[in-house]
């Protein structure tokens, strides 16, 4: 990454992409042209899987790697002069070189310079001839320079020598071209250098690739394999070179831990050594990752040095990606310990990967451990073998078919193209696996820390007499105690909050903060998903090791002497055990990490420096175990902040190559809550010891504070259980699985941290509004030392209130106070625009406590208007939403009230995730509407059928929330009752679970597609994305738009919730100031903001916060807080325990009756912030909202800021405005093009006419092919209209397709629809089923066992209400995730089948994967088991296996007889047919709370007769 | 929190009191002891607000929800720690404070409030009983003199907040014992003495020193007051009543309201009443003039002393008996008030307007002449009332007590000396961290806010003890009133 250079808050690093991506080859190694054809079809017909931009012409990049053409290549040299030798003998540079004649000639000079300095004799260059008159104005714009190379070594004779010192010429030229040639602006850039392989690509269109480099086009141009990759980038600013395939691989994917992986790399390359390169060229490829390259490209890098190395590029593979093997029964031993040995060798790169690789000889794909990208592969009878993203990419002629597959997660698809054959994963692996001794070599080297000797005669004593001073000293508070510390005793997990933050950020509070609280977490959104943490355990690991890591080149058995540890957190006895470690293998040293307290300014970093240069001297003697402790401080030593060492002494290790030989210990009095944790972890903390926090919770039991009697080990037990929780949690929602990878991973963003800071303790982590250095750092720490140790000693101390979950007057401030909640209810109440404008000068003036980014604004004068010319109030009001709150979170009468307002005024209401009872879709008497406009898609899909996405004005995707960015939530069943079960669709009394991700998004291709599909659903409604604020969300906003969304929204870090970890609430997301102008920002220099509806919400208070969203990019806004302030909410932050007392956020009975809002109160709110908004706008002399949109020019920074910490603050960069052209606009005034005129659908409707029109029956016989994607969702949503959510009868509408279908066949399909496929079908099959039938078998002419292979994708029947599905063949990973009521028929599935299912009906007749049922608490699966093989591949967490009995019998018998009837399955023949013996091999799976719920009715039933 | 729910299972209850006929007899406590269960039940229903309008609405910031919380867990040691980091003097507040917390408690905007001074009275009278109230003792002591003159409730709070922080303090008091109004004010059956006295022990130990008979700028000047202190603290409080300047005034029979609650609280601590006019209202019509707390407290001192008949009036128009619009939650509101002194029998009067004392020809008080009045709104939106014509009455009576509040302090009794700066209200003026125009001294309480509740003096004692600490320290560890004291010793500048 470079050093953000431009002015705004738009961060580059933050780039995303995600692709199509597939290979085409020849398993018996014969080269052909055709491959090369063949592959490029299969790429666009993934067409709608890439992008583009403003400029139709450009795409986000495209690319092919295909084998050396030896014949091709000497014929041209021979045209140009020069002779090849034979293949093996020479390499091929495809070269990137820069457009400018000087530049590119001084590159080649070097490049010339060190062909010779290596021993390279130069051959020849050729010009590749390109033809760009059909490729974009923006791709033409930094079009490069494309020559290839020719080269032989003057002594290396051995092909594989050969690559290798290619490969050092490469890099080395590279790296030096990079150094020393400024203007070279990183253009120079080899795309391939190899004997054997080769690439093509570019900033280009799938179908531009062959037409622009016509070599391609050329039959002369033979491979036996062919790698492709199209590219869908979150942006479109031109980078010709982020195009892939790279030299080994093509991934489709996200790195998540890239930051941590390139650190671990830097300190791991000054290990190397190999047999295989001279000292010198090992020096010359160094660095081989840089932050210069993507995360693709870096690992790309990365299996390139292993595989050059020495190891197998699938080695390479299993050892960058493993599987989740730490907690996997079903793994071979074998297997297990080639991964735990690697380990030692290698942090996962972690994140969503769906690899193609290729050596040129073996080609092959694999899947992370999560699996949540899609890659199906087939085999025909002509050797072909075709592996792509998705099923009938490339039209295949069935009757050939062998074989058809889905990669699964962690598993390897691979051809050896010289043995002629595919070799399985296992025997691969196996294979792998056994070449060394892992096993044994674990056995004698490994070490758990159980295993270290006990020390005797030493233990820690508690110090109860200075407890409290170290307590105040360290920040405790004795909210800590009540709020975090004795719940995560009691309950072992994280404690639960409600509603936002209104609390200042850290750097503009006057409290004296953790530094911690400076950084905020990142989480996953849209590129890549976050992980569930509870339900998908089996992938998670908290394994970690102490040790030196040693040369990544070589593998010995002294590699894995290591000591392991289950968990970062270190208790007492352990931290002794560390310490006392002293034999040849293991050194401990204990740093003290304090400074003088007394010494004045520059002490503190004095004091660091001083022990980062300890650490260096320390780690150089042979320490391996770094202990870094504040233990020592006193009244004169103040305590350095946990964070600000452990990030220093890391970041010095890496910078001096050292990091990689130590594990750092942290012995800290300040670490209490998770965030504290993981942000120690996540700058390079190995293991961290709380030592004040035990001896807290022992000071905490002493008061009997607990709910039951525990002794000290059980209480420490419990806290350090919640603590891996929240972090397991943490990891998870930036979708990365292990500690290992996470630590130094620097998942966070700074938010008020200043560059010395940053470059010194956390380089590279992103800080874009300045803030707070060493001294202001010191002083906060001193301030809380000096509290704890005054001269004038109190009699009796006391710790701080906190006030930061409760708005306390001595505690932290809130802008939602007892004043403010007062003045506004009484205002809205009374319609005192007065009083309201009191409420609004007590949020917008901050001069005296500071809050949010916008209170350090100020509006330029201009020259004002009359407010009479100033658009009017109600012009505004269709600007207004409100905020997303489901019905379940809060009550039917406080939910409607907004609705009744929003209705009234023209603006919108949110349905929330919970769903919407279909009575509020009509019109009342009184003309009132109680409907939402907004309806919500969330991850549980509660309620969403087509009906319900029928009844709105607009579509809301949420892909986060601002209160829990990455998580998922979870309804108690105590809150389902009758009314919330019957519209989320599921069992009252049975608790619901909203997963982390979508299902369906796990990239931006898949929104790309739910976007489609919502438009397929309802075509009159807006689609909104919801993000939250954090870096990069303004390339994921370009993303958006490039999806096609209409509308997104940024909401901030502080926006409320019904439920949220409390950690996560403080701690997650940034603030819309930054959010909203980064994508305001990144829309602009992408030229996509015109068609796209910018959207701000979180904490919006008052119309001045909405003037500041509008200057910042916003042209409409959404209001929660507030709203529901004006409705009687005091904030209680009550509402995850259902005991509101004004009736707002609970479903008791009881407390519904005291709500007391009026639709009257709401819009009073709305009219008071579009007057305020007015009389601003007037001042400020702006007619209409459109004309302030994206004005940051007439902002600035207040100049009265005088306080010390917040004067540091710097906000040019969110201030800073893109120059656009002329003619462009700062707002949406285009509609985006949804190209549904393709759609299959409209021939359906043709011909269903006298369905829609008369309910007659018809039936239709129609081809489909991957393109059609969304098949039958137009047809439901017409159904819909008319029928409303009763919809036609069964059958009514009968349509025969033939072929491979595209993404998303039936979804939302409404009841009267019968959809029949002949062929397969690719992901996302049946989503959202709202009562549609869907058959489907394989082609008539299809010669291989249906059973056996795949035939569906992953995620089908997600979100389902009803219908029913009849499915022969197998289906996928994630098989009825969360289905509320369909019934479907299988014959094998994947992993996570029956994921958080809450109803409904699943039968599997074959396999299943693993973590079947995880979360499911409704419905019923009956699984076919004659092998007894399941039980070990369920997760029992929620379900039982019951007996079955007669009516279970009667429900699957009549399903297998439908199923048989409607895809003539033999395996439903056989079961049928033996019926009697067969039905005792079926396993019943049943929910435990469902089963629970049911009894009960059943006995109710029983007392009513 | 407690208990979730609590607010759902559990209604208000308050313990009962003695029948009014007995108690009438005495001027003991009036109120009976309440179940331990009973008590955790109230403190049960506090909901732990994710916005506590209490804590807003306490003069002192009471943490209230925390030590309801303790008092649910029964963890008195707990519960009395959180009330006096806030609070000096529970054993106060929680017996005569008109509650502004209840009034503004969330719970009250559907349901009746929580018991709240019920259970910090309760806290602070479970913690003396088990032992929990020990002087505390500070472990350094500076080398500062503070003098605090005047020992109501704000001098107790500064003498003891400033005495916390090390400094030697002295508190002089003209009057015979410390305690102010506390113990000359206020009738023994609101706060019985022995509660005034058992504090002042406990603060005696702590080494603070009362100079009980000690009148400043009369025993001792205020000149070699300011050559022996460091710092001086005015806290002689809003002690001028507002006359009424009718006709017939100087008749004998009439009287201020404070002279007649003073001598009774003499009587009952067993003092000899050595003034000259010996007010008793046995046998006699008693009028009270004024339908505030004091006259409230006449009220039932003039029913102890057996009076024959006792007429309060009041000014202002008969409020409503529960909240109205006009003042909504969490506003402390304008309602009737019933106090048990006027459950004792009283007859209660309002919109009376009072416009003649008459006397007989000894001059002494025969009866008093009065008019219903008419209130309305005048032309700057003020309430002004006309007179009813035709309704001018007079009303037999022999003693009246004017209870019409106090104007201000005596703020001219050092004037020889120098003259403090005072607000239009005639109150000493400060720059808004309780120092005067005069260097090293001070002012709180009501001779710096005016007339107030005792809640608010205490309040003030302690903010000002606070300034007073940065001004002899350059910093203060003494709790601050809204904020956090880390945030506090972070902003003071150095000296």
């Amino acid at each position: 990454m470079r050093e953000n250079k431009n002015k705004g808050v738009y961060v580059p690093s933050m780039e995303h992409d995600a692709c199509g991506i597939g290979f085409v080859a020849n398993l018996k190694g014969k080269k052909s042209h055709s491959v090369v054809t063949n592959a490029m079809e299969m790429l666009m017909n993934m067409e709608h899987r890439g992008a583009v931009g403003s400029d139709p012409g450009t795409g986000d990049g495209a690319g092919i790697l295909i084998q050396m053409p030896h014949v091709f290549f000497k014929e041209k040299c021979k045209n140009l002069g020069f002779d090849l030798p034979e293949f093996g003998k020479y390499g091929v540079g495809m070269i990137f070189f820069p457009e400018d004649e000087a530049v590119r000639e001084e590159c080649r000079y070097i490049l010339n310079k060190h062909i010779g300095e290596l021993g390279f004799e130069l051959l020849g260059y050729r010009k590749v001839p390109t033809h760009n008159e059909h490729i974009g104005v923006t791709a033409k714009s930094i079009e490069p320079w494309i020559e290839q190379l020719f080269v032989r070594h003057k002594t290396i004779t051995n092909p594989a020598e050969l690559e290798r010192k290619i490969y050092v010429l490469k890099k080395y030229t590279s790296h030096f071209v990079g150094h020393n040639i400024e203007e070279n602006k990183n253009e120079f850039y080899f795309l391939s250098f190899s004997y054997k392989t080769i690439v093509y690509k570019g900033q280009l269109r799938t179908n531009q690739v062959v037409p622009y480099f016509s070599d391609l086009d050329d039959e002369r141009v033979e491979t036996a394999l062919a790698l492709v990759h199209s590219r869908f980038s979150t942006n479109t600013f031109p980078k010709w070179k982020l195009a892939q395939p790279f030299k080994y691989i093509a991934h489709n994917g996200e790195i998540n831990t890239i930051r941590g992986n390139i650190n671990w790399m830097s300190s791991k390359e000054s290990l190397m050594e190999s047999s295989n390169f001279i000292k010198e060229d090992i020096d010359r490829l160094l660095p081989i990752c840089d932050t210069e390259h993507s995360d693709s490209a870096n690992l790309d890098s990365i299996i390139e040095i292993l595989v050059l190395g020495g190891r197998s590029i699938t080695h390479a593979l299993m050892m960058v990606i493993p599987e989740a093997w730490q907690d996997n029964k079903h793994m071979p031993e074998y297997k297990k310990s080639f991964y735990a040995y690697h380990a030692s060798l290698m942090e996962p790169w972690d994140g969503p990967a769906s690899i193609c690789f290729t050596d040129g000889n073996v080609v092959g794909a694999t899947l992370d451990r999560n699996g949540l990208r899609p890659s199906r592969y087939c085999l025909t009878t002509d050797d072909m073998v075709i592996m792509a993203s998705e099923a009938g990419a490339l039209r295949v002629d069935q009757s050939k078919v062998v074989m058809k597959g889905r990669l699964q997660p962690g598993k390897m698809f691979v051809a050896d193209l010289s043995q002629g054959r595919i070799i399985s994963d296992e025997e691969l692996k196996k294979d792998i696996c056994t070449r060394k001794p892992y096993k044994k070599w674990l056995d004698e080297y490994a070490i758990s820390i159980r295993d270290l000797p006990l020390v005797d005669n030493f233990e820690f004593q508690y110090d109860e007499s200075t407890l409290i001073q170290r307590q105040i000293a360290h920040g405790f508070t004795s909210e800590d105690f009540k709020m975090i510390l004795q719940p995560m005793v009691d309950q072992k997990t994280e404690p639960l909050g409600s509603m936002g933050a209104d609390t200042p950020l850290a750097v503009l509070s006057d409290q004296s903060q953790h530094l911690s609280g400076y950084f905020k977490q990142l989480f996953a959104q849209v590129s890549n998903p976050p992980i569930d943490p509870i339900r998908e355990r089996l992938v998670m690991s908290l394994q970690g090791s102490f040790g030196a890591t040693k040369n990544i080149l070589d593998e010995t058995p002294e590699h894995c002497r290591q000591i392991y540890l289950k968990q970062p957190i270190l208790k007492n006895s352990q931290l002794v055990k560390l310490i006392g470690l002293d034999s040849p293998f293991f050194k401990s040293k204990v740093i003290e990490c304090t400074f003088n307290a007394n010494a004045g300014k520059g002490a503190l970093e004095d004091a660091i420096d001083y022990i980062c240069y300890k650490a260096e001297n320390a780690v150089r003697y042979g320490i391996n175990v770094l202990v870094l402790s504040d233990r020592t401080m006193n009244a004169n030593l103040a305590p350095i902040p946990s964070l600000l060492f452990v990030g220093a002494v890391n970041h010095h290790l890496i910078r001096k190559r050292l990091r990689a030989k130590t594990g750092i210990v942290v012995e800290a009095g300040d670490v209490r809550e998770t965030h504290h944790f993981a942000t120690l972890i996540g700058y390079g903390a190995t293991a961290i010891n709380p030592y004040l926090t035990f001896e807290t919770l022992v000071s905490l039991k002493k008061q009997d504070v607990f709910r039951k009697k525990m002794e000290n080990v059980e209480i420490f037990q419990n806290y350090i259980e919640a603590i891996n929780y929240g972090l397991l949690k943490i990891f998870s929602k930036m979708g990365i699985s292990t500690i290992q990878s996470y630590q130094g991973a620097q998942i966070f963003e700074a938010l008020g941290i200043n560059k010395k800071v940053i470059n010194k303790c956390f380089f590279r982590t992103v800080s874009r509004i300045g803030g707070i250095g060493f001294n202001e750092i010191a002083r906060e720490t001193l301030v809380r030392h000096k509290m704890a140790f005054p001269k004038i000693p109190l009699p009796k101390q006391r710790l701080e209130v906190g006030g930061l979950y409760q708005w306390k007057r001595r505690g932290e401030h809130h802008l939602f106070n007892p004043d403010t909640i007062d003045l506004l209810q009484q205002a809205t109440r009374n319609q005192d625009y007065k009083l309201y404008m009191e409420y609004a000068k007590r949020i917008n003036d901050q001069t005296k406590k500071a809050a949010t980014l916008r209170g350090l604004l100020k509006f330029k004068k201009r020259n004002s208007i009359p407010i009479e010319e100033v658009e009017p109030k109600e012009n505004i009001f269709r600007r207004f939403a409100t905020g997303a709150m489901s019905f379940g979170s809060i009550s039917y009468e406080a939910h409607s009230t907004l609705a009744v307002a929003m209705n009234r005024i023209g603006g919108k209401s949110n349905s929330g995730e919970g769903g919407e009872d279909e009575i509020r879709f009509e019109k009342k008497p009184n003309g009132d509407w109680e409907r939402s406009s907004i309806k919500q898609v969330a991850s549980g899909r509660f309620g969403v059928t087509s009906h319900y996405l029928t009844n709105a004005s607009e579509l809301q995707i949420k892909m986060a929330q601002g209160a829990k960015p990455g998580e998922g939530g979870q309804l108690p069943g105590y809150k389902v009752d009758d009314w919330i079960g019957r519209v989320r669709h599921s069992t009252p009394g049975v608790g619901l679970i909203s997963p982390p991700p979508h299902h369906d998004i796990y990239s931006i291709e898949d929104l790309a597609q739910l976007i489609h599909d919502l438009k397929n659903s309802n075509r009159d409604a807006r689609i909104n994305v919801k993000l939250v604020a954090e870096t990069g969300v303004g390339t994921i906003a370009a993303g958006v738009a490039k999806a096609k969304a209409d509308v997104v929204l940024i909401s901030g870090w502080d926006g409320g919730t019904g439920a949220s970890p409390i950690s996560s609430i403080r701690h997650t997301g940034l603030p819309w100031e930054l959010g909203l102008s980064e994508a305001h920002q990144t829309l602009v220099k992408n030229k996509l903001r015109d068609r796209i509806v910018v959207q701000a919400d979180g904490q919006l208070k008052t119309g001045r916060d909405l003037a500041i969203a509008a200057l910042l990019g916003a042209e409409e806004w959404g209001v929660a807080t507030a709203a529901l302030v004006t409705e009687g909410c005091i904030m209680m932050r009550k509402c995850h325990m259902n005991t509101c007392p004004v009736g707002i956020a609970t479903q008791n009975h009881e407390l519904r009756k005291l709500f007391s809002g009026k639709p009257e109160h709401v819009i009073n709110l709305f009219k008071f912030l579009a007057e305020e908004l007015r009389e601003i706008m007037a001042e400020l002399g702006f007619a209409t909202v459109d004309d302030m949109i994206g004005r940051s020019d007439v902002l600035r920074m207040r100049k009265n800021i005088d306080h010390w910490k917040i004067k540091t603050v710097d906000l040019s960069g969110i201030l800073y405005r893109e120059k656009t052209d002329p003619e462009s606009v700062n707002y949406c005034n285009k509609v985006q093009d949804h190209v549904l005129e393709k759609a299959l659908d409209w021939k359906i409707l043709e011909a269903a006419r006298p369905a829609l029109e008369n309910g007659e029956s018809v039936k239709l016989e129609l081809p489909i092919t991957n393109v059609d994607r969304t098949a039958g969702t137009i047809l439901s949503n017409e159904i819909s209209k008319k029928y409303k959510g009763e919809g036609l009868p069964e059958g009514t509408i009968h349509v025969k397709f033939r072929g491979s279908a595209g993404q998303s066949f039936g979804a939302f399909g409404a009841r009267g629809i019968k959809l029949e496929l002949e062929g397969e079908a690719n992901d996302y099959f049946g989503k959202g089923l709202s009562g549609g039938q869907l058959f489907v078998y394989p082609d008539r002419e299809a010669k291989f066992v249906p059973e056996e292979q795949i035939i569906i994708g992953n995620v089908a029947f997600y979100g389902a209400t009803s219908g029913e599905a009849y499915i022969r063949g197998q289906a996928g990973e994630r098989f009825c995730v969360r289905n509320s009521g369909a019934k479907a028929v299988v014959e094998g599935i994947g992993d996570h089948g029956c994921e958080y299912m809450t109803g409904g009906v699943a039968v599997v007749l074959g396999k299943t994967g693993r973590n079947f049922a995880a979360g499911m608490s409704g419905g019923t699966a009956y699984v076919f088991d004659p092998d007894q093989r399941f039980g070990s591949y369920c997760n029992m967490g929620m379900v039982d296996f019951d007996e079955m009995d007669k009516e279970d019998h009667t429900v699957l018998k009549t399903l297998l007889e439908n199923h048989k009837k409607y895809t003539k399955s033999t395996v439903a023949k056989e079961i049928l047919d033996r019926w009697k013996s067969s039905v005792k091999h079926f396993i019943k799976v049943m929910p435990k709370d469902y089963k629970r719920i049911l009894l009960e009715r059943k006995e109710k039933l029983k007392q009513a007769i | 929190m407690g208990k979730p729910t609590g607010f759902l299972e559990f209604g208000r209850e308050l313990p009962g009191k003695r029948a009014p006929k007995e108690r009438v007899h005495d001027f003991k406590e009036i109120y009976l002891d309440f179940g331990e269960e009973q008590i955790n039940e109230q403190a049960a229903r506090c909901m732990d607000c994710g916005t506590p309008f209490c804590h807003k609405g306490c003069p002192l910031g009471n943490i209230i929800p925390e030590f309801n919380d303790a008092v649910y867990h029964k963890d008195w040691e707990q519960a009395i720690d959180i009330l006096h980091s806030t609070n000096n003097f529970p054993e106060f507040t929680g017996r005569i404070c008109p509650a502004p917390c209840e009034a503004s408690c969330v719970l009250g905007i559907n349901k009746p409030p929580v018991t709240i001074e019920l259970l910090e009275k309760t806290i602070i009278e479970k913690a003396y009983k088990l032992g929990y109230v020990k002087p505390e003792i500070p472990k350094v002591r500076t080398s500062k003199k503070v003098a605090v003159i005047g020992s109501g409730p704000s001098g107790l709070s500064a003498a003891a907040q400033l005495n916390k922080a090390g400094h030697w303090v002295i508190v002089f008091e003209r009057a015979d014992a410390p305690g102010g109004l506390l113990r000359y004010g206020i009738p023994d059956f609101k706060l019985e003495k022995w509660v005034v006295q058992r504090r002042v022990d406990i603060m005696k130990a702590e080494g603070v020193i009362f100079k009980p008979g000690v009148n400043v700028g009369v025993d001792i000047s205020m000149t070699s007051i300011m050559e022996d202190f460091d710092a001086v603290v005015l806290c002689t409080g809003s002690t001028i009543p507002r006359d009424m300047r009718l006709k017939g005034r100087k008749l004998k029979g009439v009287h201020f309201a404070m002279e007649f609650l003073t001598q009774q609280n003499k009587r009952v601590a067993g003092v000899e009443v050595t003034s000259e006019d010996v007010i008793i209202a046995k046998g006699k019509s008693v009028i009270v003039i004024g339908g505030g707390d004091t006259g409230s407290d006449c009220v039932g001192t003039a029913n102890r002393q057996e009076a024959k008949s006792i007429l309060q009036l009041e000014l202002l128009p008969k409020p409503a008996e529960s909240r109205t619009e006009k003042d909504p939650w969490p506003k402390y509101p304008t309602i009737l008030r019933t106090s048990t002194s006027h459950e004792e029998g009283c007859e209660r009067q309002w919109s009376i307007l009072t416009k003649e004392f008459i006397g007989d020809e000894n001059g002494n008080l025969k009866a008093i002449r009065v008019s219903d009045i008419q209130w309305g709104t005048g032309m700057r939106g003020r309430p002004e009332y006309i007179e009813i014509e035709g309704s001018g009455r007079e009303i037999p009576c022999e003693l009246a007590l004017l209870a019409v509040g106090f104007v201000h302090g005596e703020t001219d009794k050092f004037n020889e000396w120098k003259e403090f700066e005072l607000d239009e209200k005639g109150n000493i003026l400060t720059n808004g961290q309780y120092k005067t125009n005069i260097e090293k001294v001070f002012a709180a309480g009501d001779i710096h806010r005016g007339q107030s509740l005792v809640v608010w003096a205490i309040a003030e004692g302690r903010e000002a003890a606070r300034e007073i600490d940065i001004y002899l320290m350059g910093n203060s560890f003494l709790e601050a009133r809204d904020d956090s004291l880390i945030n506090m010793v972070s902003h003071t500048p150095k000296p």
